[in-house]
């Protein structure tokens, strides 16, 4: 029981890098991302790539993932999501889907569609009270709770921060301080995508990885955003950890129903209350 | 029936008909049975304007419920049809409750999610029945000249199917109904002000494009005579998303041409591009950003450019596009 609780808090963690970017993005621009786990899987296969240059130094390759993605994630920014301010959600759903399977092609056609194993990369053990935990796993939950409380430093404490909070209350008041919320948009939007694809580099080792490894994450992690409220930090925190516990207690009894349970919690969150979106 | 509607049949009909000898017989029968998909979607996106991630779950109803009730109960197909058509009218009325509450994004993500579920229901829990991923193969019986092994009985069969479903589609979108549901997607507190139980009516459209997709899930299992969870797959809701936006949404000529140039995209597309799915991304980047009225819409307002020209310039046509 004790694995499953730590199982449950590993998914969790990976949710929370996930839809962290995700909620961010739908609460301030009102555009649902389905490009956004895209970041995700170009960070996996990126370290993939890396981690044959560096001869298994996963961290450092890891890291060179992450950055790599920046770019690429403004260039999407730029040319695809700018574009979709203020549109109609169908468009902006079908625009951003287009994305990801342009995405998910080129995937396919630089790294193939074969799946890859990676192994843990620390292969330690940590002994508690004669309990044996991953290392690993312990680490991904640990950079999670940091990361939380980096979030909540950094939208209480800088400008940077501020406005954006600001932006998901009321983004005409704050544009008529003769702020660029743009830019901010696209600071945010950056960080989400960063924030998924280090997910993707930190789940990598103990998923599988193919090109549509996306699209099964980006469902949960709409599930999150939607338990955990849109455009709220630290909703999604709770509902990210949440979930991920509701996955890893279902799949202790019965594998195949874990990510269902999922959408049955969000269809119940659903009904008892609806979003107006 | 109007003079015009006679007209429209025809020229359906003889297009359709036309296609058969350059494509096959078999090609067109499914060409027509995503048609009539398409149409429920359109009836639902199109016309309400609320955009479902997760319309295959209708038609994976109809065909693993006609399927099962032909692989057990009896092997009649005509019995089969309002079957699949029933359950999938069924399903729509149970989740339809829950469903058409939510608007915008979370109407679609809550689609997706029930298509993941059922997906995942035929799947695994009730592999026993619908025998997991390998599906099962459909015997139907045939009653003389009624016989659904011939493919040029299964085309006429189809068509005439077809033909049904556009023209009731044709009269709901043109009474005052279609009126309603298509200020809904305009403004739906203001149908609201005016007095108008919406919920009701979003409801009713909601089960009315579950059961035309039933029906087409039907079709699809008797023309294959084979159901797969492919039939059910969450994936291939983009290809009926694309149709509809290909050929012009909120329009059921639209959504036929939609739907065939669809299928010959997807049939015959991957022979020549490699990377089709880049392709579809592309242009649907295109459609998104360019061509919002699809192609029924351009062609239309070429018509309406051609007759502006001769000076008999007459608002009917106008007046189809803009719903």
């Amino acid at each position: 029981m004790i694995y499953t609780i730590l199982y449950g808090f590993t998914i969790g963690a990976i949710l929370y890098f996930i839809s962290i970017g995700l909620s961010l993005t739908f609460g301030t621009i009102r555009v649902i991302n389905f490009a956004h786990t895209l970041t995700y899987t170009i960070g996996v296969y990126l370290l993939l790539t890396f981690i044959g240059y560096f001869k298994g130094f996963f961290f450092i390759s890891g890291g060179l993932a992450v950055l790599v993605v920046i770019p690429l994630s403004y260039v999407i920014e730029r040319f695809i999501i700018r574009r979709l301010y203020g549109e109609s959600l169908d468009y902006t759903f079908i625009a951003t889907f287009a994305v990801s399977l342009i995405g998910v092609d080129t995937i396919k056609w630089i790294w193939g569609v074969n799946p890859y194993p990676l192994s843990d990369p620390i292969g330690t053990y940590l002994a508690v009270w004669g309990l044996t935990f991953p290392l690993y796993r312990v680490l991904i939950v640990l950079v999670a709770v940091i990361l939380f409380f980096a979030l909540e430093l950094f939208f209480k404490k800088t400008i940077v921060g501020k406005i954006v909070v600001a932006a998901l209350e009321d983004k005409d008041g704050v544009r008529c301080l003769g702020i660029n919320v743009d830019k901010y948009f696209a600071i945010v939007f950056i960080l989400g995508s960063a924030l998924a694809a280090l997910g993707g580099v930190l789940y990598a080792p103990i998923s599988s990885i193919h090109p549509y490894m996306g699209l099964s994450v980006l469902l949960l992690s709409f599930a999150v955003v939607i338990v955990g409220g849109m455009g709220s930090l630290r909703g999604t925190f709770v509902a990210a950890f949440a979930l991920g516990m509701v996955m890893a207690i279902t799949a202790r009894y019965w594998s195949q129903g874990a990510e269902t349970m999922v959408f049955i919690v969000m269809a119940i969150v659903l009904i008892f209350r609806p979003i107006d979106i | 029936m109007k003079k015009r509607s006679v007209t429209d049949f025809l020229v359906i009909a003889a297009c359709f008909l036309l296609l058969t000898p350059i494509l096959s017989a078999h090609r067109v029968t499914d060409f027509m049975i995503f048609c009539i998909f398409v149409m429920s979607f359109d009836l639902m996106y199109g016309y309400m304007g609320r955009l479902s991630f997760g319309h295959m779950l209708f038609l994976g109803t109809g065909a693993y419920c006609s399927g099962l009730f032909i692989k057990y109960l009896t092997g009649n197909p005509f019995l089969a049809i309002p079957v699949g058509v029933l359950a999938s009218g069924i399903l729509a009325m149970v989740i339809g409750l829950i469903i058409v509450r939510t608007t915008g994004a979370c109407f679609s993500l809550i689609n997706l999610a029930f298509n993941q579920i059922g997906f995942f229901l035929v799947l695994s829990p009730l592999r026993g029945i619908t025998r997991g991923e390998d599906g099962f193969g459909v015997r139907v019986a045939s009653f003389g000249f009624l016989n659904f092994a011939n493919p040029t009985f299964k085309f006429w069969f189809v068509l005439v199917c077809l033909l049904l479903i556009f023209y009731l589609l044709k009269r709901l979108t043109t009474s005052p109904y279609g009126i309603l549901i298509r200020s809904i997607k305009e403004d739906e507190t203001r149908v609201r002000f005016l007095g108008y139980n919406t919920f009701f009516y979003k409801w009713l459209t909601f089960v009315l494009a579950g059961g035309v997709g039933g029906l087409a899930g039907t079709l699809s299992a008797l023309n294959y005579n084979f159901v797969n969870p492919n039939s059910m797959d969450v994936h291939s809701n983009v290809g009926v998303v694309f149709a509809s936006l290909i050929g012009g949404a909120g329009n059921l000529y639209g959504a036929l041409v939609g739907g065939v140039v669809y299928m010959v995209i997807s049939n015959f597309l991957p022979i020549y591009i490699h990377r089709w799915e880049m392709f579809l991304g592309f242009s649907l980047l295109i459609i998104v950003f360019r061509f919002r009225k699809g192609m029924w819409g351009n062609i239309q307002d070429i018509g309406e450019y051609i007759r502006k020209r001769k000076g008999v310039g007459g608002p009917a046509a106008g007046e189809a596009s803009k719903g």
